[in-house]
């Protein structure tokens, strides 16, 4: 690496962070430096977390760092039990206690005997990827960890696996699968690895019809599942019109349900309305489209495809994070480690579609269309809860960014 | 009640302070936990506008640095004067000079910056890493200084000696220069000095104000800082610069804090114009006088209002005996600094008709068991104030004081303190209803 002139990739510990803040009835407890702690506060605020009762830090002295003293991670813990009983107590080392090898896991080994609340160890520390893998990492170890045996059965739930409170509009993405589900096949999201969902949902996932993996950092978690409780999972996530109808089918396929019909008939009309678009810009006469698309994998695949099938095929995929955990990743897609790299691939776009994030979106030429589809947000803030990306919301709110792209064009 | 009890039974008193090494927290699980030296350091930074901030550290201390410069138009937003140099794992096992190498010379080559910080959090500490060489290697082959600034939070207790090590630092850029009659402005750590009332009264006499660090300069008027007449340092953080400018270049100082009480104040505005050899403006009698007459009027109404001591701009000792003096009674004292001997003159006052329990800063969770056993008028710093409300207390909020120095912050924290009182006594009353 060189100079990092805008933002760092999210570590894998932010990424562990994030998936764990809004599981509710547990708390996070950091052992490390308090700043690291307090400096966290705001931007998981803009990720609409709730720390309160929620998350706690020990801070670290340099005895503990010299000396390796876990006294005061060791006090923390009971004192959180005793004052809060959360379920479970997700223990996360900082980079400090990485670095100097603080044996977190065996600090909770131990600690578990004296304690009600289940301890959990997250020993990664920043230093094992980007957050990619901190999601990977948080989906797989719930999974392990918290999941019980012998669960009820839940005919009407499934299970949401790879969700990310660190994508952009990750609140309203949930409600519009939440809506296409209820009103495809009047099903209940179950858990939802990781956003706001209750550590007992957690423990309850081995009783769900049936997992969906939004993200491919999940499907690990998901083949766990199935290998434990025979559960059946669907890969994927609803981008555009068409991507959110082959996803219904895909569900309707594995749990032998058909979609409701008024709701195909809605779908298959939205998909009627687009039939004209490539044709739209098979007339331009003067301008080439481009869409360049910069953000988490399988949101610029799926964003790419919607906009492929509407006659946008000309396109560019950065990924904003590391590709390790993704199976058989699309030759389309580019992730660059170097910053320098990203921004040189974009800066001399001009009269393109640019779906993308604030900082690589702030160095473009301004002769292009710009849609904020990744975090992070630098202009204003995420509040709603109801502008997806996915489903037919999301397809209907890209759609208004191309006409202004087509509009555009000459 | 019993947990608030039982948290409150494991802190000492005032009194049997002996050092802060004495203050415990409230628990061992803490939140928000106090800010890191990091902070601090880009905090100084921000006010040094040509200067580069180079962050060195984890993806983690970077993001959220750069991330708190985000919308700030003295950084320069998304794009500004806010850089990193992210460690991998490579960089913790060899050391992180080749990345640093890197990252420095771009830096020069797209930013022609006339300073660069380069600013080391606690990994590149632990990993022991040399980057005050690498500093003086990069300030002998680009031609321009560059200093390291350590910010290793396990060291120290919040970000204060982050700001402190940052403008110390500023003591390599400084050089010989010649003679002039301004003074310098040092350990101003928020708002404009150019909204303070200091300010004023030395512009009416007509007295130059020289650089101003860290509360907005540039690199050249460090570089020439030194031919100062005077430096004023306007908190504790600039003492060890202050003290370094007059060991090698002769500057007197002097200490004008942000007092509370008058008498404080005057003798600081005294001290100031007899050091710069001119009479003392009779108008600051007047506005002394008027101070104190404020002040008198307002202590019939603070007689007895109890308190819960947070974090202020002031100085923590400085404030809580003007207080005291004022009538009111601390129940209980967050700092992170106790020292029975330096602090003898504030102590005397303050333990004459109170004890108050001590405790260490920025941990808001466990303070609400405490506050059903204190039961205290109000609360002064930063905690969610609905929450106190429901209790009867009432937040003094202190933060518009960032950018006054002198008769203006009697004024302005004696009337807060009486609108919170009195808040607090409806408050009060609405409960028992």
């Amino acid at each position: 690496m060189s100079l990092t002139r805008f933002l760092p990739i999210p570590s894998d510990r932010m990424g562990i962070l994030w998936s764990l803040l809004p599981i509710e009835d547990t708390v996070v407890l950091e052992y490390g430096p308090a700043g690291t702690t307090h400096f966290s506060v705001g931007f998981f605020g803009e990720l609409r977390e709730n720390q309160e009762n929620h998350l706690f830090t020990t801070h670290m002295s340099e005895d503990d760092v010299v000396m390796g003293d876990t006294g005061r991670l060791e006090e923390a813990i009971i004192e959180i039990d005793r004052n809060f009983s959360p379920k479970v107590i997700f223990v996360v080392a900082s980079s400090v206690a990485a670095v100097i090898g603080s044996d977190i896991k065996g600090v909770c080994s131990y600690m578990q005997e004296k304690v009600n609340s289940k301890l959990v160890a997250f020993e990664q520390g920043g230093f094992r990827g980007d957050y990619s893998s901190g999601i990977k990492e948080s989906c797989s170890q719930l999974v392990r960890e918290i999941v019980k045996d012998n669960p009820v059965p839940q005919e009407k739930n499934v299970n949401l696996i790879g969700f990310s409170m660190g994508s952009y509009r990750a609140l309203s993405d949930i409600n519009e699968i939440e809506y296409l589900l209820k009103s495809a096949f009047d099903l209940t999201v179950g858990a939802c690895l990781c956003g706001e969902t209750k550590i007992e949902n957690i423990e309850n996932m081995g009783g769900a019809l049936l997992n969906i993996v939004l993200r491919d950092e999940g499907r690990e978690a998901a083949e766990i599942l199935e290998k434990r409780f025979g559960t059946k999972c669907v890969l994927g996530s609803p981008y555009g019109y068409k991507g959110t109808l082959n996803w219904l089918n895909e569900i309707s396929k594995v749990i032998d349900k058909p979609i409701n019909q008024e709701f195909l008939d809605e779908i298959n009309e939205r998909i009627d309305n687009t039939v004209y678009y490539p044709m739209y810009t098979m007339m331009l006469k003067k301008d080439k489209p481009f869409v360049a698309l910069i953000g988490e994998y399988e949101r610029i695949i799926g964003i790419g495809n919607f906009l492929k099938d509407m006659g946008f095929s000309n396109q560019l995929r950065l990924c904003l994070h590391n590709l390790k955990n993704i199976s058989n990743p699309d030759d389309s897609v580019v992730f660059y480690k170097n910053e320098c790299d990203r921004l040189d691939s974009v800066k001399n776009l001009h009269r393109s579609f640019i779906l993308g994030d604030d900082p690589t979106m702030s160095i473009c030429q301004k002769d292009n269309v710009f849609l904020r589809i990744s975090m992070p947000v630098v202009k204003g803030a995420q509040i709603t809860r109801h502008l997806p990306l996915v489903g037919i919301r999301g397809a209907d709110f890209i759609t208004e960014t191309l006409e202004e792209y087509l509009q555009m064009l000459k | 009640m019993n947990q608030g009890n039982e948290i409150i039974s494991r802190l000492v008193k005032l009194k049997d302070i002996t050092s802060s090494k004495d203050i415990k927290g409230l628990t061992a699980a803490m939140f928000p936990g106090t800010h890191c030296p990091l902070m601090g350091a880009a905090m100084a930074i921000r006010g040094i506008k040509d200067a580069i901030l180079l962050v060195v550290g984890t993806d983690e201390c970077t993001y959220y640095t750069k991330h708190m410069t985000l919308n700030s138009e003295d950084f320069g937003g998304i794009g500004g004067r806010c850089v990193s140099a992210v460690l991998d794992t490579t960089d913790v096992t060899f050391g992180c000079k080749k990345m640093l190498d890197r990252a420095v010379e771009e830096i020069v080559n797209e930013y022609a910056p006339q300073a660069v910080f380069i600013v080391t959090t606690c990994v590149v500490e632990i990993i022991g890493d040399d980057t005050d060489a690498m500093a003086d290697g990069y300030t002998e082959k680009y031609g321009i200084p560059f200093v390291s600034v350590h910010t290793e939070h396990f060291k120290c207790e919040n970000h204060l000696p982050g700001i402190e090590r940052t403008i110390t630092a500023c003591f390599d850029f400084m050089k010989e220069t010649e003679k002039n009659n301004s003074v310098n402005i040092i350990g101003q750590r928020l708002g404009r000095f150019e909204d303070t009332e200091l300010f004023k009264v030395l512009s009416e006499n007509n007295i130059e104000i020289g650089m101003q660090l860290p509360c907005g300069c540039t690199v050249e008027e460090i570089k020439t800082a030194a031919g100062a007449k005077m430096n004023i340092i306007l908190s504790p953080i600039g003492l060890p610069l202050a003290k370094k400018m007059k060991e090698k270049f002769g500057i007197p100082y002097i200490f004008f804090d942000k007092f509370t009480n008058p008498d404080k104040i005057i003798k600081a505005y005294e001290e100031l114009f007899e050091s710069l050899g001119q009479v003392v403006p009779e108008n600051l009698y007047e506005i002394y006088k008027n101070a104190k007459n404020i002040v008198q009027e307002v202590s019939k109404e603070l007689e007895g209002i109890t308190y819960i001591y947070g974090n202020t701009p002031f100085d923590c000792m400085e404030f809580n005996q003007f207080m005291v003096n004022l009538g009111m009674k601390p129940e209980l004292i967050q700092t992170v600094s106790v020292e029975p001997e330096i602090d003898k003159e504030y102590l005397e006052d303050i333990l004459a008709n109170s004890n108050p329990y001590v405790t260490k800063t920025a941990n808001i969770a466990p303070l609400q068991y405490v506050y059903d056993v204190i039961k205290p008028n109000l609360y002064l710093g930063h905690e969610f104030a609905a929450r106190l409300r429901k209790k009867g207390i009432s937040v003094v909020r202190c933060d518009n004081a960032s950018s006054m120095l002198g008769f203006e912050v009697t004024e302005f924290i004696t009337k807060e303190l009486l609108r919170a009182a009195n808040e607090s006594r409806e408050l009060k009353k609405e409960i028992e209803v």
